[in-house]
């Protein structure tokens, strides 16, 4: 398998500013690579060097075995972070205008649009103005447009951004689609979640600096549990002062749902379940997986209380549709 | 190039088929035609004439006859007569250095309006000892009205006094004035054939009563003729031969042609502006960066103007021809003249368009964008304030130096050759040269603004972060 995108010893500056650090990436053919950062963090510097729109001070990079991305564009879509359409244009010209420009022939591209924008659920907005279209509405034509050309590589900054919960899965479940017709995608996100739900890849960047770049089973393996989340029967509090004592526990939290129990790095989680399920009744107990959240929190180190901070804020607004966390390892009791 | 063309096609149709544009530069020209119209019918469609009745006090008891004979019909047709000929010779002075036939135009040709054009004047000769006051008293509830049938009723409108010494000269030897009273309203072409037509019988009587002219045997038809003023019947000498010098339509030409090209090129660079600045601010740059280069997307957009332009010059240039011909006046302007004009709009029209293209990528709002723009207007202005000075005089200093300055120049050639005298043929294409020179220079500059520009947000820059643009790679 080749490779959609290598970036080798990539440095960017906007003045005194190290937007991005000599970044190596190698992004497969065929993966579904999430970049996760904060607000800042070089997400969009890097994607906007990867498509040429600017240009690296130094180091290497190559675009679908071309040096640019501007010798593939047709091949790439992309949804930049700013959303923009023409206000005054009609949806349905817009979108043929677009696919055009990326190469299309205007046979047929009528019935394209017709069909994509019937799949997003937008079948009566074709000869509706953009500024008539609600922001999430925009949103979706503009998804449309990175991948109405049927790219090999789709890019979309920030895709979930200012997405009501339905259209979040809506959009998803388009990625998804076009993951399993074996294009390349990357986007980035500041919503973890959603990288975990989506993702084959995570690349994470902090203050420019590459903080992490895995396959997401090797996350999983590479950061094991740590945290054993436990939901009593009878009351939390009794339950709590019962299991403090258990070894290899080294914190308890509790929550309004139940119990955290935070694990010594080298504890031996099962023997901690055993240890649970024998001093409580227990509606459930879990080994908690980290969430690509607590990772990035634990990566980015000295920064990660203000960090926190900012994600806690981020996933309160955020998260309000997302699925149950996996929990492959939860035990039911 | 496919996408290239898709751009400009978009650009074009976004700009044409909009209600702004038909609104502003397509119904414009078509409203000024009907208005125009509408004003030529109500003028052929007078009303009927101004009836009342002139009240005349004559306190020198010599006018009476002289008066009645020039309100007579006779007299009123010499009138109407002299009038008419009076337009044709202006007409005639106009259309002078040209190969237009005076007789050939509306004008030129209209026939002597009938009698019942002129107002239908009644005189009432009041005893010379009646008080001013006394004789002005009905003009303040005066009807000024026009004819109707079955009214036979004549209100008076106007009054007027004439003093012995008007006639006859004061002591001194002077002739003042005679008085006027007129009712509200009263239209003043009406006024003024009254008083051109006591003013004649007063001249016509001092000159009979004065004894050292009565003494020559002139009458005073062979005075007014030996007083009259002539005019030059002027001819301008060429190598060539001789011609006739020009007259004022002729001057219009080159204002005309000026005003059509600055106009096309103008509303076409501003209208690549805003879009610019539009899809700058609309963040829909992006998108169009993702799929073409910036240079395609410049030249699209340019190409795409290009057409709006060419569209306002040939819906006014042609109608300004229309017109032209309306009034047979076609053979004012030479066909050289309009593949001038196509090729100085080619010209002006890119350097301006470049030029308002990186603006309008370097900036993020219009406000922005006007500041940059001052400079480049200022040159644009020149001709616009200078044209009258270039137009005297087509091959001053001033004229000559204008012409070879990259964003005058088009303009100033094109007043220059549409004017009187002829251009020194080899500036021609020298100043061409020096506008196709200009047009590459600022393509160039213009692209490199665009390509880094276009994507750069926040403050706006100035011209020494332009300048660094231009000298990156």
């Amino acid at each position: 398998m080749t490779n959609a995108i290598e970036i080798k010893g990539v440095t960017k500056t906007f003045g005194s500013k190290l937007a991005v650090n000599s970044l190596d990436l190698i992004i497969p053919q065929g993966s579904l690579y999430g970049f996760i950062g904060p607000n800042g963090a070089g997400k969009t510097t890097t994607i906007r060097m990867i498509m040429s729109i600017i240009f690296p001070d130094s180091g290497y990079l190559s675009v679908l075995g071309k040096a640019s991305a501007i010798e593939s564009k047709d091949r790439i879509g992309y949804l930049p972070e700013e959303r923009g359409l023409y206000r005054k244009m009609k949806v349905g010209p817009f979108l043929e205008y677009i696919a055009k420009l990326k190469g299309q022939d205007s046979a047929g591209l009528q019935q394209k649009v017709k069909f994509w924008l019937d799949k997003v659920g937008l079948a009566d907005v074709y000869r509706k103005k953009c500024e008539e279209l609600s922001k999430g509405m925009q949103q979706k034509v503009q998804f449309i447009s990175a991948v109405i050309h049927e790219p090999d590589l789709i890019i979309l900054d920030e895709p979930f951004s200012g997405l009501d919960p339905i259209n979040r899965r809506l959009l998803r479940s388009l990625i998804d689609e076009q993951h399993k017709l074996g294009r390349t995608l990357i986007f980035s996100t500041h919503a973890m979640f959603e990288a975990e739900q989506l993702c084959t890849h995570l690349f994470m960047i902090h203050q420019g600096n590459k903080v992490l770049d895995l396959p997401l089973a090797d996350v999983w393996k590479k950061y094991d549990p740590k945290i054993l989340h436990v939901e009593p029967l009878g009351s939390v509090d009794e339950a709590a002062a019962k299991l403090a004592g258990i070894e290899g526990v080294v914190n308890v939290v509790t929550t309004t749902t139940g119990i955290d129990l935070r694990l010594h790095p080298h504890a031996n989680a099962a023997a901690a379940v055993s240890a649970v399920a024998a001093r409580i009744p227990a509606r459930m107990i879990e080994i908690r997986r980290p969430s690509v959240e607590d990772i990035f929190v634990e990566l980015v180190g000295g920064d990660a209380a203000a960090l926190k901070a900012e994600l806690d804020g981020l996933s309160s607004e955020e998260s309000t549709d997302s699925l149950p966390r996996r929990s492959p390892a939860g035990v039911e009791s | 190039m496919n996408k290239i063309f898709s751009i400009a096609w978009r650009e074009f149709a976004a700009t044409v088929f909009t209600k702004g544009f038909i609104m502003g530069i397509v119904m414009t020209p078509v409203m000024l035609a009907i208005v125009a119209g509408a004003i030529t019918l109500m003028k052929k469609q007078k009303g009927p004439q101004i009836v009342g009745s002139v009240a005349i006090i004559d306190r020198s008891n010599l006018l009476e006859s002289r008066i009645i004979s020039n309100f007579s019909d006779d007299a009123v047709k010499k009138e109407l007569d002299a009038d008419s000929e009076r337009a044709k010779a202006i007409v005639k002075e106009a259309t002078k250095g040209t190969n237009i036939d005076p007789n050939a135009l509306p004008i030129g040709s209209m026939p002597t309006p009938p009698i019942e054009e002129a107002p239908l004047l009644s005189l009432e000769f009041l005893p010379a000892d009646t008080k001013d006051d006394d004789a002005k008293k009905p003009l303040e509830t005066a009807e000024v009205r026009r004819r109707e049938a079955g009214r036979a009723d004549v209100s008076r409108i106007a009054l007027v006094v004439i003093e012995p010494s008007t006639v006859m000269g004061d002591e001194k030897g002077n002739y003042p004035n005679f008085k006027t009273f007129y009712a509200d309203r009263l239209d003043f072409q009406v006024t003024g054939k009254i008083e051109r037509r006591i003013a004649r019988a007063i001249v016509d009587t001092r000159l009979a009563n004065d004894q050292r002219i009565a003494s020559t045997g002139l009458s005073s038809e062979q005075l007014r003729k030996i007083m009259g003023q002539p005019s030059a019947d002027s001819k301008t000498v060429t190598v060539g031969g001789e011609k006739s010098s020009k007259g004022e339509l002729k001057m219009l030409v080159p204002m005309g042609f000026m005003m059509l090209l600055m106009m096309s090129v103008l509303t076409s660079s501003q209208y690549l502006l805003t879009s610019t600045v539009e899809e700058k601010s609309n963040r829909v740059m992006e998108v169009l960066l993702s799929a073409v280069s910036p240079a395609q997307l410049m030249t699209g957009k340019i190409l795409g103007y290009m057409g709006v332009g060419l569209l306002v010059l040939f819906l006014y240039g042609s109608l300004g021809i229309a017109g032209l011909i309306a009034f047979a006046l076609f053979d004012l302007i030479e066909p050289m003249q309009l593949v001038y004009l196509v090729i100085f709009f080619g010209i002006a029209y890119f350097l301006i368009a470049s030029l308002m293209a990186a603006i309008g990528a370097a900036v993020n709002e219009m406000k922005e964008a006007q500041a940059m723009m001052a400079p480049v207007m200022v040159i644009v202005m020149i001709p616009w304030l200078t044209w009258f000075l270039i137009q005297r005089a087509p091959n001053s200093t001033l004229a000559t130096t204008l012409s070879f300055i990259p964003g005058a120049n088009p303009f100033v050639m094109m007043i220059r050759l549409c004017g009187s005298e002829p251009v020194p043929t080899w500036q021609i294409p020298v100043s061409i040269a020096v506008g196709i020179a200009s047009v590459i220079a600022a393509g160039w500059a213009a692209g490199k603004v665009f390509r880094v520009g276009a994507l750069m947000y926040g403050k706006p820059p100035n011209f020494k972060t332009l300048w660094r643009w231009i000298k990156m790679a």
